[in-house]
Parts: C-alpha cells; sequence; structure tokens
C-alpha cells in the first residue's frame, strides 16, 4: 500500500523528529525499538516504585545511570506533563505510588515540581483512581482537564479535535503513563491510547479498532512532538475484559516498562496480552478482529517501532 | 450530590426566569459546567438496547449500531455503558433554550409566525463538517453548560413564553430520544405541538414510536450521494432515505432541508435526483428548503454558497414537479414564499425568518381554492 506524504504527514514527522533531538545523542545511540523493563510486584512498597521507574528509564535508554537518563530527557526549562489512563478506576489504573517515583525522577532533572503535573481528563476520575488533587503550591501538580480545550478543532489525519491546552500550551514535555490492558475495540490500550483523553471527542474515534485514529492522535505535533517518554504500569495487567476493570481478566504481570519510542512500549504491550492469553488457551487479539493496528500505522508514520520481532526489550 | 425537587424546581425557575435573554445574563446558573458533576446527576437507563456478553452493550437507536464496552459511551458521546446497563446521560439536561419563530427551524407549512420552544442537548450521532452548532453537537455532555429542566419544566417555561410548539432542535434529537418523547407526551398534554428537527439519522423502531407523538419532523437531508455522507458527515444515505419514507407513511406533518456547499453537493444533477426522489417516494408536496452554506467549523476554506446556485436547484426541483420549494438563509428572496401551486398566487409572503403576509383561508388558497397541505390550525 503507498502512502502519499501530505503536508500534515511532514508536520508530524518533523514533530516526531524534534523528539529525537531533545533527546540527545546518547538517546539517539540507543535507537528506537528499545523497552527497558523492571520488576515490580502488584503490592510494591514505596521504594520499589522508585527503583523500578529508574531501572526501566535507564534499560531503555542505555544510559549508565537514572539520573543521566532523565537529565537526557528533560531539561529545566520544561513543563512536564504526566498523563495517566485512569479508566480503569482503583484497581486498573498506574498506581499513584509509581507516579509520585517518575514525578521524584523528573523532579531530578532538574525540572521544578510546580512545572510537574499529573493530568488526566477529569479531576474525578483521578480521585476515583486514588490521586490526590493539587492545584497550587510547591509540589509537583495533579488536577483534570475537565474542560480546559481548545476552542477550535484541528484536524490532524483523520481525527478533527480540539486538543487539552494542557497538551497544545501548558506542557512542553509529555510522559504517558498506561497500564497494560486488553481493550475491546482497540485491541490493547497502553501508552498510545491514552492520548484520547487529551481530545474532546474520544468517543467518535471508536470504529475500525481506532484505527488509524490514535495514531492520527499521536502524530499532532502537541502529542508527538513534546512526548519524551511511556511508563507502563504492568504491576497488573488485563488480557481480557478491557478497557474497564474486569476481574476476570486480571493477571499478576509484576512489571514495569518505559521507552522513548512510545510506538515500541505498546508493541510490548501488546506482546505481553498476546502471551497471557496463549497461556490461557485463548484465541489472539487477531483472531477477534481487533488486533491493535493503530500499532503499526503509528510506525508506518515514523513514530517507532511497532514490529513486535524487532523490539530491543532491556530487563534485569 | 443528588439532585432533590427543591433543586429541580430552583434551577427550573431561574431558567423560566431567563430563556429570553442572552445567555450570559441569565440568573440561572447551568448545573453542568457549574459546580454538578454530571456523574452526580441520575442517569436514566436507555431505550432501544441490548445486552451482550461482556458487559458490553449494543445500541439500536441509530443506524451506527455501537456497541459499547463497559465504561465507555457511544458515539453520540451522551450514552454510556455503566456495568453492562446502558444509560442515557441527557435526559432533562438542556445546554440550549431558546424561543424561536417556527419559520427558523424551518417549518413553512407549520403554523406560519408562531412561536416554538427549542431545546437540545450535548451530542450527535453523525460529525457533520460543517455542522453550525459543533460547540454543542460534538462536545459530550460534562463539557457544555447545561441546566437540568425536566418535560414538565420544559412544557411550563414554553407556556410562560406564549410558544405553540416545542422543537427538538440544533444538536441531534435521535441522540436525546427518551427525552424528545417525554417531552413530547408532556406537551400532548397541554396542547402544545411537538416538533423534531434531525438529521434522519435513526433506526426505524425508534423512529416509528415516537412520530405518533409529534405534530411534525424535520429532516436535513445531507445529499444524495453515499459519498457525501461517508466523507462528509461520518454516515450512510440508505437509512435517511427509509426514515423519510417512515415518516411520511406515519402521516406527521414532514419537510426536508438541504444545505448547498459548493462544490460537494450543489451540482443540478444532485438537485434533479433529490427532487425526483422525493416526488416519486414522498409525494410532490413535501416541501424542500434549499439552503445556504456558510464557511464554518471544518469546512472554513470553502465558500458561501452563490445566490445563483441556490436558484438553480430551486428552479430544477420545481421544474421537476415539486410543488413546494424554498430557498433559505437568503433574506427577502422570493424563495421564502409560499406560492399556489394552482394559480401561482404568493399565499405566504416572509422576509428572514418574520411572516409579512399569510393570506391563507382555511388552508386554502384564496384566489383559486386549491388546498395547501400543511398544520395550518
Amino acid at each position: 500500500m503507498t502512502h502519499r506524504l501530505t503536508r500534515r504527514d511532514l508536520a508530524a514527522l518533523l514533530g516526531a523528529g524534534a523528539v529525537s533531538r531533545v533527546l540527545g545523542a546518547s538517546q539517539a545511540r540507543s535507537g528506537r525499538g528499545r523497552v527497558g523493563t523492571a520488576e515490580i510486584p502488584p503490592h510494591a512498597r514505596p521504594a520499589a516504585f522508585s527503583r523500578a521507574v529508574g531501572d526501566a528509564v535507564r534499560r531503555s535508554t542505555g544510559m549508565d545511570t537514572a539520573e543521566a537518563a532523565f537529565r537526557g530527557l528533560f531539561g529545566r526549562r520544561d513543563t512536564v506533563g504526566i498523563k495517566v489512563n485512569c479508566l480503569g478506576g482503583p484497581r486498573m489504573s498506574p498506581r499513584p505510588a509509581l507516579v509520585e517515583a517518575l514525578v521524584e525522577w523528573v523532579a531530578g532533572a532538574g525540572v521544578e515540581r510546580s512545572r510537574i503535573i499529573v493530568f488526566e481528563r477529569s479531576s474525578r476520575e483521578l480521585e476515583t483512581a486514588g490521586f490526590t488533587l493539587r492545584k497550587k503550591g510547591g509540589a509537583s501538580l495533579c488536577y483534570g482537564i475537565d474542560n480546559d480545550y481548545d476552542r477550535a478543532p484541528t484536524v490532524t489525519g483523520k481525527v478533527a479535535s480540539c486538543f487539552a491546552r494542557m497538551v497544545s500550551t501548558t506542557c512542553t514535555a509529555l510522559i504517558s503513563v498506561g497500564v497494560v490492558k486488553d481493550h475491546d475495540f482497540a485491541g490493547v490500550s497502553a501508552g498510545l491510547k491514552n492520548w484520547y483523553g487529551v481530545i474532546h471527542n474520544p468517543n467518535k474515534y471508536h470504529d475500525s479498532n481506532c484505527d488509524p485514529y490514535v495514531a492520527d492522535v499521536v502524530r499532532h505535533p502537541w502529542i508527538g512532538g513534546k512526548m519524551r517518554l511511556t511508563v507502563l504500569d504492568g504491576g497488573r495487567a488485563q488480557y481480557q475484559g478491557g478497557p474497564a476493570f474486569a476481574n476476570r481478566g486480571v493477571f499478576d504481570l509484576g512489571m514495569v516498562a518505559a521507552s522513548h519510542d512510545p510506538v515500541a512500549a505498546d508493541a510490548w504491550a501488546w506482546r505481553m496480552v498476546e502471551e497471557e492469553r496463549a497461556r490461557r488457551a485463548l484465541g489472539t487479539l487477531e483472531d477477534e478482529k481487533r488486533a491493535p493496528r493503530f500499532i503499526q500505522t503509528a510506525s508506518r508514520y515514523g513514530l517507532g517501532v511497532g514490529d513486535v520481532k524487532a523490539l530491543k526489550v532491556v530487563g534485569a | 450530590m443528588s439532585l432533590n425537587r427543591r433543586d429541580a424546581l430552583g434551577l427550573c425557575a431561574g431558567m423560566a426566569a431567563g430563556c429570553l435573554l442572552p445567555r450570559a445574563a441569565r440568573g440561572a446558573k447551568p448545573i453542568i459546567g457549574g459546580s454538578v458533576d454530571l456523574q452526580d446527576l441520575p442517569a436514566r437507563e436507555a431505550s432501544w438496547y441490548k445486552k451482550l456478553e461482556h458487559l458490553k452493550v449494543e445500541c439500536g437507536l441509530c443506524p451506527q449500531e455501537c456497541i459499547v464496552a463497559d465504561a465507555e459511551r457511544g458515539t453520540c458521546g451522551v450514552r454510556e455503558n455503566r456495568g453492562g446497563t446502558y444509560y442515557t446521560l441527557v435526559h432533562g439536561l438542556a445546554c440550549s433554550v431558546h424561543v424561536d419563530p417556527v419559520e427558523k427551524k424551518p417549518f413553512f407549512h407549520v403554523l406560519p409566525g408562531e412561536k416554538a420552544l427549542s431545546y437540545a442537548t450535548a451530542g450527535c450521532n453523525v460529525e457533520c463538517k460543517f455542522c453550525q452548532n459543533w460547540e454543542i453537537s460534538q462536545f459530550r455532555p460534562e463539557q457544555v453548560a447545561s441546566w437540568y429542566l425536566p418535560p414538565d419544566a420544559l412544557v411550563r417555561i414554553a407556556r410562560q413564553q406564549g410558544a405553540t410548539m416545542t422543537a427538538a432542535t440544533y444538536s441531534e434529537p435521535t441522540v436525546f430520544w427518551e427525552y424528545v418523547r417525554d417531552a413530547a407526551v408532556a406537551a400532548r398534554k397541554v396542547g402544545l405541538r411537538p416538533l423534531v428537527v434531525s438529521n434522519g439519522y435513526i433506526k426505524p423502531e425508534p423512529l416509528r414510536e415516537v412520530l405518533p407523538l409529534l405534530e411534525a419532523y424535520k429532516v436535513d437531508l445531507k445529499a444524495m450521494t453515499e459519498d457525501f455522507y461517508v466523507k462528509q458527515i461520518r454516515g450512510h444515505l440508505k437509512p435517511v432515505l427509509e426514515g423519510l419514507e417512515i415518516i411520511k407513511k406515519a402521516g406527521t406533518w414532514l419537510e426536508i432541508v438541504v444545505l448547498l456547499i459548493p462544490g460537494l453537493n450543489d451540482s443540478e444533477a444532485e438537485a434533479v435526483r433529490l427532487a425526483r426522489w422525493v416526488k416519486g417516494h414522498l409525494g410532490p408536496d413535501v416541501p424542500v428548503h434549499f439552503t445556504r452554506f456558510h464557511p464554518t467549523y471544518l469546512l472554513k476554506n470553502l465558500p458561501p454558497t452563490p445566490v445563483a446556485t441556490l436558484e438553480r436547484s430551486w428552479s430544477a426541483a420545481r421544474a421537476e414537479g415539486l410543488n413546494f420549494v424554498y430557498l433559505g438563509n437568503v433574506p427577502g428572496h422570493r424563495g421564502e414564499n409560499t406560492v399556489c401551486p394552482g394559480c401561482d398566487q404568493v399565499l405566504i409572503h416572509r422576509v428572514g425568518f418574520s411572516v409579512l403576509k399569510n393570506r391563507l383561508k382555511g388552508g386554502a388558497c384564496p384566489n383559486c381554492g386549491r388546498k395547501i397541505p400543511g398544520v395550518w390550525s
């Protein structure tokens, strides 16, 4: 299939290129398709979260230390938005302790805590998932987009949406923090689909297995041009019944994964879901006609490596 | 927070006091976009859905036929699956309420010069790139300022404001079907005529159920090509045509609006095709309004429709034998007038939304006596 390069494509590619520039030479050396993992039990203590997040990010970048890895990703002038996916409620959302650990690592790279914002679609969803709202003060911030969207829609591929001002205006750098879970329509919801939470009308884009819509959202310069890191909380994961929490579909994966390649992170999550499904003698997502094709589309857009076989997973 | 009767009455009273004023001047604060979270409002179980395995539901309200996973919403954004039960989030949750002349809907053959209390909730089941009300139709209910206005309160306000009709309009009434139904029942009880202004993108069963409650139904027929429906609105043509036939057969008064967009659906051939279809399937007396496009939403790159283009379609449809063809968004044009098909006398003289003169006598032409179809009394 041919893909004609449009002006929009070019803008998205330039956005993706901006990521590489920011990452610096050492990051570029590590190559795309690299995913760092670390073990993290479902009921870990706070210290374990910090170590696991640091290890996963360090391994994903190929740097010698986690401190250096974060310094390579974020600068003092950044305002860092950490988008968490809390649709699954308290039982299938990124754990607040893990996110707090991530915040500390970002702060350790020199970013003022007041310029680190943990956010989700609504403040209510954050609270339901166990986060404590903070809209001001010296600590890092945590609040919902609520109704703070751009007033005019922008078009990116087949998506026409008003983006949250959090991503269009406020933040200079973004981190996607998702979980590893099955999704009834998209196939997998991990780091990429998390960005549906920054557009005002995600309900319009769930047909065709969310393809190419997820990739179209991510390639917008406000996302693709600012995204520095994806972190997936895989303490508990879900192989069936998502996106909502479904007890019958949950398993203990016991891992946190990180990558500065957002597509590779999702490809890894896809592999985790498929492996668990195979262990339980379930058909593949492809068998169920809901393979996450948006991952390949994102790869075709040049946003990262979507081929599961091409991933370089660096674990303990 | 649960909304008690006192809250509701207070909100409705505020609404009644302010519904004719510009929104900024209204005394009543919106409950959504104000201090109340949508999730705190009582949701009603939706009609027209079936439960599937794994807590999924399949919506049967419109041809999108959304299959919705737990915790997700349909494409309309106003119906939500909560643990395998499907809910409408917008019953009684109005985001726009105004008293409009019925000509603004437009209905040209329904009680000319009278007023309709017009209301809408957030949400729509399609996504027209040229939507003029996209700021409510393409948003979720929690994203727009809304007022709690249950059917009884809606009807009370209509009477207070001297309206003789209610009109579900602005966004897409199909997505707030339960609200439309219950408001229509409430309106009928006090002698008001309920109207619906819709894209016609609704499944036959819910359409048939609501039609006996309604006085008139206006359908936006976006184009006569499937390609246009797929590319410009993310829908399909066939269900709309089927819906038009159902409305006609039910005996509910029907008018059709066609927005002509330069280069997309404004050819003379398409106007001819449309006129032939209307005449063949609905009859020559169904009014067809060709209206002028103005650049908006995602089609700001196109120019307004030239008046000459509108006139070309108008002439073509009349030449095909349609008796009542109108032009819209061209104030002062003779295409706004109702003309007797028998003797060519002007029967209703309009400028914009105003009726300057209505010469109909008992629903007939005073000159030749020809009966003019419509709802005249």
